[in-house]
């Protein structure tokens, strides 16, 4: 970052003869503090000259300056986002001149909290601000930006429940279409990110219902066959499976519709396949059978259809324990007396 | 002696390669090198032997509080509470107690974090914010006293409590701090607060039963937080009496099911529980919200690795396994096994097993056996120790994510608890809610309706968060008592010991010593 050369060159504030008029505050006064951090001079005098700034209530483009300056350093310091951001508004500062700010600063620091906050902040208050003709145009660009984002880090937790909350909260028809596709291209890259799957599950069937997705179980069908697919990919991928059950349990699908597909899974050999079947696409060659996933999958088709075949559903839940699964073992046993208690 | 016969076939990628895929395959051909029984060199020197190298993790902790932490924990200038709080706990969870002078600094230290409005801040100077409020009352818990200076009493509890209400959002959940994020760690830190130190009021907890519940994914575990915007009524459209929220709107899930935010709600729905019971009568027109335990339980037990990963935990399907999470997600299915009723039920052990812990690694068939007797815990207790033992210690001290990474505060502390949740059963117990219950059978009753609803909504909170104990001989020891951790607290964090001195002087309460105590000094 070209920045932080400046950083080291840049005098302290306390040598800056725009800053005299600020009264530095030391952190601990008439205490010595158990558990310190030895702070670099740097971040030290920054910080005081904040604390001095705090005191004094001041808001102005140098605190801008200031702030920008811890947040460099360390951009965890939600203190210094929170007064950047009262600054700005008090100032009113061209918000989105702070967003474009804030990219570089969000690619270097994509782990924080704070660097996406600080947006969704910029974003409702750009949104809410009158004078600002339209968001939707911000709103797109910002989508555009997040997905950049995700390209570098996939399963950045804070940058995808952040794409969830700006297509919640502008909730435009123009925003949603692209998402499955960008599930799907996200998906081929690595089917096996869960944070992908779940964004899925979020578009599909978070909002309700999508505009032109109206018919329900066409929506299912497809689900079904998507994930059918990606299971016959690569099937012990438990974020496919979870999605799986996700959805039938999302539009009370019974499991036992799936039970077709769910046999050619849980076998030690592939199936031997003489006529192809779009609806139940077998495992490949390479996968490795039986799939765990697909035995629980079916263990629960059992236990659910009742009566004696419960007992089905126990005698997976033993091998799932004794062979399949064994750091489960506890798990599965505990499955078993529930249905035992239950039946 | 006999060998273990050990499954560590790698995790299966189906001859389909992905970056998920790679990245797990490295991480298992490093773990699978702390795997003790695949050892062809005996002498092997990056490998421990499972002793829990207690003296060099003092020392870590030692250092930090003493000495102080490098520059790059510039990182956690915000979060000096927490900075403090890891380390006082990872003394408790050892065994070891601190000298006046230290306790004094410590207290001089947290109050100093104190806002003048209310709430503590991660440092002098800062904005006060929920997170850094909790570890500051916490380790108040850990090294404070009542009286002038002990620590306990200058806590501003009506400021805190404002401030709290300040950040109060309509849909049931709160901002962790002004202009910041909402999520469930932030209410987990606020309701810890407001349980211990008797705080809780119903407009406090008005809502968040309905915004936890609306945070559970698909998968069963929880994320962030949920989107308000479209349960969130127009205050015009709505008729004299009805609820801002519609109740009938979707509040999707912000986020995929996490371990930590799986805990913090866990944990807040454990500590709704005593609202719920107060406020929700079966003939209130508002339904009771739920959860779904058993969706909750699949997801917690199914983020323990394969034996090639240790049976150490992840925090999210398809990611890689991190010793932080023993705390995170195999302390969660402890409270999920509270969810359900686990508890002091069935008080029959034999002889043997509650002098197991003396028996050590004697034989390993032996053990197994012994295991599998006395654990009824739902998840693998003896590989969770393992990971930790044998993936998790730094040689220099200090617990890790995982290897080869360097030591840290926070996985020091969350290494510690999870090893010392997979050591011990802490779990609700009927008698001892009992005898804490008989501690309000002088009290008067108020008539006011409103007040009598009070007292009962904090006797029960105070009576169910101290009824957890560690069940008697259900405690399992890999590598030998030696290695034995203090219990913590499964909502708290802390020991039963710290949790209840707290409590019993904010509900002004006296407990009765227990013949056996769960934490040992």
């Amino acid at each position: 970052m070209p920045r932080n050369s400046d950083d080291e060159d840049r005098k302290l504030y306390s040598e800056r003869p725009e800053w005299a008029d600020v009264t530095p505050v030391p952190q601990y006064q008439g205490l010595n503090p158990i558990a310190p951090i030895f702070y670099t001079p740097q971040y030290k005098d920054a910080t005081e000259y904040f604390r001095g700034v705090i005191s004094t209530g001041e808001k102005s483009e140098r605190v801008l300056e200031l702030t920008e300056a811890i947040i460099r350093m360390n951009p965890a310091h939600y203190t210094a986002w929170q007064y950047r951001y009262q600054t700005l508004i008090a100032l009113k500062s061209p918000l989105d001149l702070e967003l474009k700010l804030m990219d570089g600063i969000a690619i270097q620091f994509l782990k924080t909290y704070q660097v996406w906050h600080h947006r969704r902040l910029l974003l409702t208050a750009l949104h809410d601000t009158p004078s600002s003709s339209s968001s939707q145009p911000a709103a797109l660009a910002e989508l555009a930006f997040i997905s950049r984002v995700l390209m570098v880090d996939s399963k950045n937790y804070h940058t995808w429940s952040y794409r969830q909350w700006l297509l919640s909260y502008f909730d435009d028809v123009h925003l949603w279409t692209g998402e499955i596709s960008f599930v799907e291209r996200l998906l081929e890259e690595d089917v096996r990110n869960n944070s992908a799957w779940h964004h899925r599950f979020f578009v599909v069937f978070g909002r309700g219902q999508q505009q032109g997705e109206e018919d329900r179980p066409e929506v299912l069908k497809r689900e079904l066959g998507y994930t059918k697919d990606q299971i016959s990919l690569a099937p012990n991928n438990p974020s496919a499976w979870n999605y799986l059950r996700g959805i039938l349990e999302q539009t009370k699908t019974p499991f036992s519709n799936l039970e077709s597909f769910v046999q050619l899974y849980v076998s030690s050999e592939p199936p031997k396949q003489d006529i192809l079947d779009l609806e139940n696409p077998a495992p490949g060659e390479s996968a490795e059978l039986p799939c765990v996933a697909a035995l629980e999958f079916l263990a629960d088709i059992h236990e659910q259809a009742g009566a004696d075949r419960v007992q089905k559903a126990i005698e997976i839940w033993k091998s799932l324990g004794d062979k399949y699964d064994t750091m489960r073992k506890k798990y599965w046993e505990y499955r078993i007396r529930e249905a035992l208690a239950s039946s | 002696m006999a060998k273990v016969e050990r499954d560590i076939r790698p995790t299966p990628t189906d001859g389909y390669p992905s970056p998920t895929s790679t990245i797990q395959a490295q991480t298992e051909n490093i773990l699978r090198n702390r795997i003790p029984s695949t050892s062809t060199l005996p002498s092997d020197s990056t490998k421990n032997d499972g002793t829990l190298q207690r003296n060099s993790h003092l020392q870590f902790l030692l250092r930090n509080l003493v000495q102080g932490f490098p520059a790059r924990y510039v990182s956690q200038d915000a979060s000096q509470p927490w900075l403090i709080f890891w380390t006082l706990q990872g003394f408790s969870v050892l065994g070891v107690g601190l000298d006046e002078q230290t306790k004094r600094r410590a207290i001089d230290t947290l109050l100093a974090l104190q806002h003048p409005d209310g709430g503590f801040c991660g440092g002098p100077g800062q904005f006060p914010h929920l997170l850094p409020t909790y570890a500051a009352v916490s380790a108040l818990a850990i090294v404070g006293k009542p009286g002038e200076n002990g620590g306990w009493d200058q806590i501003d509890r009506k400021k805190c409590y404002d401030f709290f209400m300040s950040l109060k959002q309509p849909d049931g959940s709160f901002l962790v701090s002004h202009d910041a994020e909402v999520d469930v760690r932030g209410i987990y830190c606020l309701l810890t607060v407001a349980t211990m130190l008797n705080m809780l009021t119903p407009e406090l907890l008005e809502g968040t039963p309905e915004f936890i519940a609306s945070c559970q994914t698909y998968e069963g575990g929880f994320g962030s937080a949920s989107f308000p915007g479209w349960a969130i009524r127009d205050k015009d459209d709505i008729e004299p009496g009805e609820p801002l929220l519609d109740p009938s709107a979707p509040r999707p899930p912000l986020g995929e099911a996490h371990g930590g935010y799986t805990f913090c709600a866990t944990a807040s729905w454990i500590y709704l529980q005593p609202y719920l019971r107060t406020y929700y009568d079966s003939s209130s027109a508002a339904a009771a919200p739920k959860i779904n335990t058993k969706s909750l339980l699949r997801w917690a037990t199914h983020m323990q690795g394969l034996e090639i990963e240790l049976g150490g935990f992840k925090g999210r399907t398809n990611k890689l396994v991190d010793g932080c999470y023993s705390w995170w997600v195999g302390g969660c299915v402890g409270l999920v096994e509270g969810l359900l009723g686990f508890g002091h039920s069935n008080p029959l052990h034999s002889e043997s097993q509650s002098k197991g812990e003396d028996e050590g690694m004697k034989g390993e068939d032996k053990e197994n056996e012994e295991w599998d007797d006395v654990d009824d815990s739902l998840f693998n207790r003896k590989a969770l120790q393992e990971y930790i033992l044998y993936a998790g210690q730094h040689p220099a001290g200090g617990l890790v994510d995982k290897p080869p990474k360097v030591a840290d505060s926070y996985h020091t502390l969350y290494c510690l608890s999870g090893l010392s949740a997979a050591q011990h059963r802490v779990t609700p117990s009927t008698a001892q809610k009992i005898v804490l219950q008989s501690l309000w059978k002088d009290e008067e009753v108020p008539d006011d309706e409103t007040e009598k609803k009070l007292q009962a909504l904090r006797k029960e909170a105070f009576t169910s968060s101290l009824s957890w104990l560690e069940e008697e001989g259900t405690e399992k020891y890999v590598g030998g008592s030696q290695n034995r951790l203090n219990a913590t607290h499964p909502l708290f964090n802390l020991t039963v010991t710290h949790s209840e001195g707290i409590m019993a002087h904010f509900y002004g309460r006296q407990i009765p010593s227990r013949a056996s105590r769960s934490t040992k000094k």
